[in-house]
């Protein structure tokens, strides 16, 4: 369990993290999204009891980060972003150094060793010393670590940089077993990872929380124009004029291939406007194929929730990997 | 107690993985070594007693000098590499993970100093030594090493950059060791003289290595070890709030 109420960080000349407040039950995978520089970090960085919060409060595991830092480290695993390893150090011998330093109990020390080992698909690298292994590797060697002390808690800075396609999928079915027992906090910038990963999700911005929810939940908020998706066969430009009658339609947006028309209808007040398109639609014997309301993309919700004040910061977005 | 054991080994592994242990070895083998062969040859011609302070003074120099390579990268180089974040987020107290890194460093101090016990021994097969002055001496050696690598840690622990930390350690340890040339160019009888004098390294070991167990000496290097460890665990843990 991760529970965060109003905690900011300031560094010298910049507000890293500002009022964040949320909270994150046993048995959910929650995902931190937002630019490059948006604080997701820093506060990563204060649940692992890595830095102190300027001001606020965390509570992990049921301990404060600040007053109860070695009983909250106990119990957190933690893989930074950068992933740094003693790359001087064999896979086996690190973890099992890793395993003593956690204070993970002599008796099963060797077993929870093999455990990660296997889970993490490392067994015919074991003795590989860590610097001559590849960038994929060595984010396995660090999951291993992080999960070699059974912690309750995980927490993954982008725990996917620089994967290939089949590493990723591996680490995704790791994370969601995690996600089963534990409570799992991830950061990404591959807004799709997020979504399917994830039941709760985090949007920073500029070191605020600017959205939190489930994918769905954020969707709706944000739907400040209800959409609505038609597909109709018929005379177009007829069609749209109608449309475009209709009360409360703000915009109509129109694409035709053949006589086949594809239209987007967004509303002036965010209210549902499917009942009175289908009214005016079967009024006038339109061959509709389809009448959906359109739910935002993440990308969508991502890129409106953080342009609002654009600084050259939102720009910089998705391009850290 | 088993993860402070776990973190010892670890850096002492590093020594041994990087070529620092075998270059100083090396180093204080070699100038020793040669050292040592002039004063067995003068002690022949000249028919005197082995003077085995000679041996021991030089022997105290180079691992004080060599000091900072043990000491330069033990935090810089995690701070540069990132590791501190890992290290610092399994549940070890700052103070442990100090001392585990300046516990590493004196047992490379002595296991680099064993071979230079064979000349004692090589000595005392043809000649005499007066085996406590040489324990004494050693005992010197092992404590103004203590400071040195308590000096060392604390730079270390101020800089990110291990260079940076070598040459400042190089620095301090230089001027610990030459301090006592540097007293002859203030009167002697005022406050600088004595502090200068109280300081020296190399007035610390003469008296050591004539069988002089003076606690003024053992005082200071004690002391001034616990105050560096002190000061370093708080840098490292000011990190937190910065």
């Amino acid at each position: 369990m991760i529970e965060v109420s109003d905690l900011t960080k300031v560094y010298p000349g910049a507000v890293a993290v500002d009022g964040v407040s949320f909270r994150v039950e046993r048995g959910q995978v929650a995902g931190f999204v937002g630019p490059n520089g948006a604080g997701k970090t820093t506060t990563m960085r204060i649940l692992a009891g890595f830095l102190a919060p300027t001001r606020g409060s965390a509570v992990v595991a049921g301990f404060d980060v600040v007053r109860d830092s070695l009983e909250v480290r106990r119990r957190v695993g933690y893989l930074p972003e950068t992933n740094p390893l003693y790359g001087e150090m064999r896979v086996e011998d690190y973890l099992e150094f890793r395993a003593t330093v956690k204070k993970v109990p002599p008796a099963r020390r060797r077993r929870r060793v093999e455990e990660v080992i296997d889970r993490c698909g490392l067994r015919e690298r074991r003795r590989s010393i860590i610097q001559h292994l590849s960038k994929g590797l060595r984010q396995r060697v660090g999951m291993a670590d992080a999960l070699v002390h059974e912690p309750e808690v995980v927490i993954l800075d982008e725990p996917t940089l620089g994967l290939d396609p089949n590493q990723v999928r591996d680490v995704r079915e790791l994370i969601l077993g995690l996600g089963r027992d534990r409570t799992v906090l991830l950061s990404s910038h591959i807004l799709s990872e997020v979504e399917r990963l994830c039941g709760r999700l985090l949007i920073m911005h500029r070191g605020k929380l600017v959205a939190s929810g489930t994918p769905e939940e954020i969707s709706n908020r944000l739907m400040r124009t209800g959409r609505v998706r038609l597909e109709i066969r018929g005379d177009g430009r007829a069609i749209k004029a109608g449309l475009e009658a209709v009360p409360r339609v703000a915009r109509v947006l129109w694409s035709a291939r053949g006589d086949l028309n594809t239209y987007l209808v967004e509303s002036s007040d965010g209210s549902d406007l499917r009942p009175e398109l289908f009214r005016v639609c079967a009024g006038r014997s339109w061959e509709v194929l389809e009448l959906a309301s359109e739910r935002l993309s993440l990308e969508e919700v991502f890129s409106i929730v953080t342009a609002e004040s654009p600084g050259g910061r939102a720009a910089a977005s998705g391009g850290g990997a | 107690m088993r993860s402070f054991l776990a973190l010892v080994r670890r850096e002492l592994g590093t020594y041994f993985v990087s070529p620092v242990a075998y270059v100083i070895l090396t180093v204080v083998l070699l100038i020793s070594g040669l050292v040592f062969s002039h004063l067995v040859a003068r002690m022949v011609e000249a028919a005197v007693p082995f003077d085995y302070s000679g041996i021991l003074a030089v022997i105290l120099w180079l691992f004080v000098i060599t000091s900072p390579l043990v000491t330069m990268r033990t935090v810089a180089e995690e701070k540069s590499k990132g590791t501190i974040e890992i290290a610092l987020t399994a549940p070890v107290p700052e103070a442990q993970w100090i001392l585990a890194k300046y516990a590493a460093a004196m047992v490379l101090l002595l296991f680099l100093a064993l071979p230079t016990v064979g000349f004692a021994l090589l000595i005392s097969r043809y000649g005499q030594v007066d085996a406590g002055a040489v324990a004494c001496g050693y005992l010197g050696v092992v404590l103004s090493c203590s400071l040195a690598y308590a000096v060392g840690l604390f730079i270390s622990a101020l800089c990110s950059n291990q260079i940076t930390a070598g040459i400042l350690t190089f620095t301090v340890a230089f001027l610990l060791l030459v301090t006592s040339i540097l007293a002859g160019q203030v009167s002697s009888s005022s406050a600088w003289s004595r502090f200068i004098e109280y300081v020296d390294l190399s007035a610390c070991y003469g008296d050591f290595v004539r069988g002089l167990l003076d606690v003024r000496r053992l005082v200071y290097l004690l002391s001034g070890t616990v105050f560096f460890l002190f000061l370093s665990v708080r840098v490292v843990e000011s990190r937190r709030w910065r």
